[in-house]
């Protein structure tokens, strides 16, 4: 904990979490562009309402201010690391779908990708600022789809995709809260002011 | 006896046919609207018959009996419409906190009606609570943020003419719209013709600007123009524009955005400015008019006509004739400009 709080250790935090809001602002804008390729290539409308969305991790929570700074990096690098494993998934069945024939989607799925991981790295490395470290990789592996027709998957991917451009955001904002200097790596902030 | 009296409802253009409360089709009755006796030609036995009513109907309608006058009957008629759908809108100015949804009759009914308003995120049902003033909102807290699943807010409006309803559905990013910036400050910078100072502060009703903070777009022209310049400033709540005209008055106005979601604020209360310009010299003080009198007079005097005559310049003893001449004609032409 006193490494953790020492004033070189906050340096590179509060330096790690201003370029952690500079990824996650981009890593956005990327998947925002990246969902208008994949709803014209894949023909769906952009309004198409997809529901719950088997083994993605939704960005939504419940009482976001309460949480410890741990918490959200915790809850971020466990969200990343399952979108790495999809979008490789996505990846992987893009190319099987269209093959050389897509120019556009398969790039910027792979940029994606390369974003998802880079900025699961930079929370790696934040955790491991604090006392506790990054869990370990559990390995879950993404969910089986063969179950799925070709539609349902591609609602699927529509859905992986909005989600983790609602966690660019959550994520932004997680990261906002921990450069405030009033909140440790482990305190909660004070309880929530009612409107 | 008894009187009824109570309140009946009808519709504009609907023909209306009022009883004397329990009285007999033919007792003879008096009704009266709003204390005026009613001529008999409206009257069918002791029905009272109105024809394809208007909102000038509206009023209290008596009926007494033909000779005792005593009340027999009371009613309140108001004349109105059903409620066309209304107009709903749902706003966050104040994220992450919550939403407030707002709404409006686009004519009106001239009769009491009462709005039921739900709120659905997903499966579940919230609750919209009503504000006391305006009354026509109501604000949710939100339970949960970043969440995908859309919200479903949808406004029912009934009076006693009938019902109607709107609904609207939005995603928790889509409504977020600040209010414009506070206190927008513009001032010249001394000495410097070409720049205004524009700062400003965050709308009051932005909870959280450091977790949630907000962008700006600044916009300015001179009144003489039409044209407006923009800046967009991706933080702080100042800017000092560089490029003004020297001595015109400038328009500024400023507008904000939550940095990563949403649509952008009305435009703030416009503000006026001009740059600083220097003073003429001619127009200042009194004390300053003294100590230049020399320098500014000696502009109207005629050169010296020593310089000209400068003795060690000229040659020959024509020269000083021509000196004396040039002095002459310079102290003429000096005395045309006093």
């Amino acid at each position: 904990m006193a490494a953790a709080d020492s004033p070189s250790a906050a340096l590179r935090r509060h330096d790690l979490c201003t370029r952690g809001i500079r990824l996650a602002g981009k890593m956005r804008a990327d998947v925002v562009d990246l969902l208008d390729t994949y709803v014209e290539r894949q023909g769906l409308d952009a309004s198409i309402s997809v529901t719950v969305v088997e083994g993605v991790p939704a960005a939504a929570v419940e009482h976001w201010d309460e949480q410890t700074g741990t918490q959200r990096l915790l809850e971020n690098l466990a969200a990343y690391r399952a979108f790495r494993a999809l979008l490789a998934q996505m990846l992987e069945e893009q190319q099987e779908q269209l093959g050389e024939a897509d120019a556009a989607l398969g790039p910027a799925l792979a940029a994606v990708l390369l974003q998802v991981s880079a900025f699961a790295y930079h929370l790696e490395e934040l955790l491991r600022l604090e006392s506790r470290g990054p869990p370990s990789e559990e390995g879950a592996a993404p969910p089986a789809l063969s179950h799925l027709g070709l539609f349902e998957r591609k609602l699927w991917g529509l859905g992986v995709l909005r989600e983790l451009a609602q966690w660019a955001v959550r994520s932004a904002r997680d990261l906002r809260q921990l450069t405030k200097p009033s909140l440790g790596s482990s305190s909660a902030p004070g309880p929530a002011e009612s409107p | 006896s008894s009187t009824d009296s109570h309140i009946q409802y009808e519709r504009v253009g609907a023909d209306v046919t009022m009883k004397c409360g329990s009285m007999d089709w033919d007792t003879a009755v008096t009704w009266t609207a709003n204390g005026t006796d009613i001529d008999e030609s409206h009257l069918n036995g002791s029905y009272l018959i109105l024809k394809k009513v208007d909102l000038t109907q509206s009023g209290q309608y008596s009926c007494y009996e033909g000779s005792s006058w005593h009340l027999k009957y009371q009613t309140y008629l108001r004349v109105g419409t059903p409620p066309k759908e209304p107009v709903l809108m749902c706003r966050s100015n104040n994220y992450p906190k919550g939403f407030y949804c707002s709404w409006h009759l686009p004519t009106p009914t001239y009769i009491p009606n009462s709005f039921n308003i739900s709120v659905i995120h997903g499966t579940r049902e919230m609750v919209c609570e009503k504000d006391v003033f305006p009354k026509n909102r109501c604000h949710i807290r939100y339970l949960q943020l970043f969440s995908t699943v859309k919200y479903k807010v949808t406004l029912t409006v009934t009076n006693a003419l009938g019902k109607n309803s709107t609904s609207v559905t939005f995603d928790e990013f889509a409504i977020v719209k600040p209010d414009p910036p506070e206190s927008v400050v513009a001032k010249p910078v001394p000495n410097n013709p070409r720049r205004l100072e524009v700062s400003w502060q965050n709308p009051s009703s932005w909870p959280d600007p450091e977790s949630f903070p907000l962008k700006f777009f600044l916009r300015y022209r001179p009144l003489i123009l039409d044209q407006w310049q923009h800046v967009e400033l991706s933080d702080g709540t100042s800017h000092t524009i560089t490029d003004a005209y020297a001595g015109k008055e400038y328009i500024i106005q400023v507008a904000a955005k939550d940095n990563d979601i949403g649509t952008w604020s009305d435009w703030s209360v416009a503000v006026h400015a001009t740059p600083w310009t220097e003073e003429p010299k001619h127009l200042t003080t009194e004390a300053q008019v003294t100590e230049t009198t020399s320098a500014s007079t000696s502009s109207f005097m005629p050169p010296p006509t020593t310089k000209i005559c400068d003795k060690g310049a000229v040659v020959g003893s024509g020269a000083v004739a021509v000196c004396w001449t040039a002095g002459l004609v310079l102290a003429a032409y000096g005395v045309l400009f006093i």
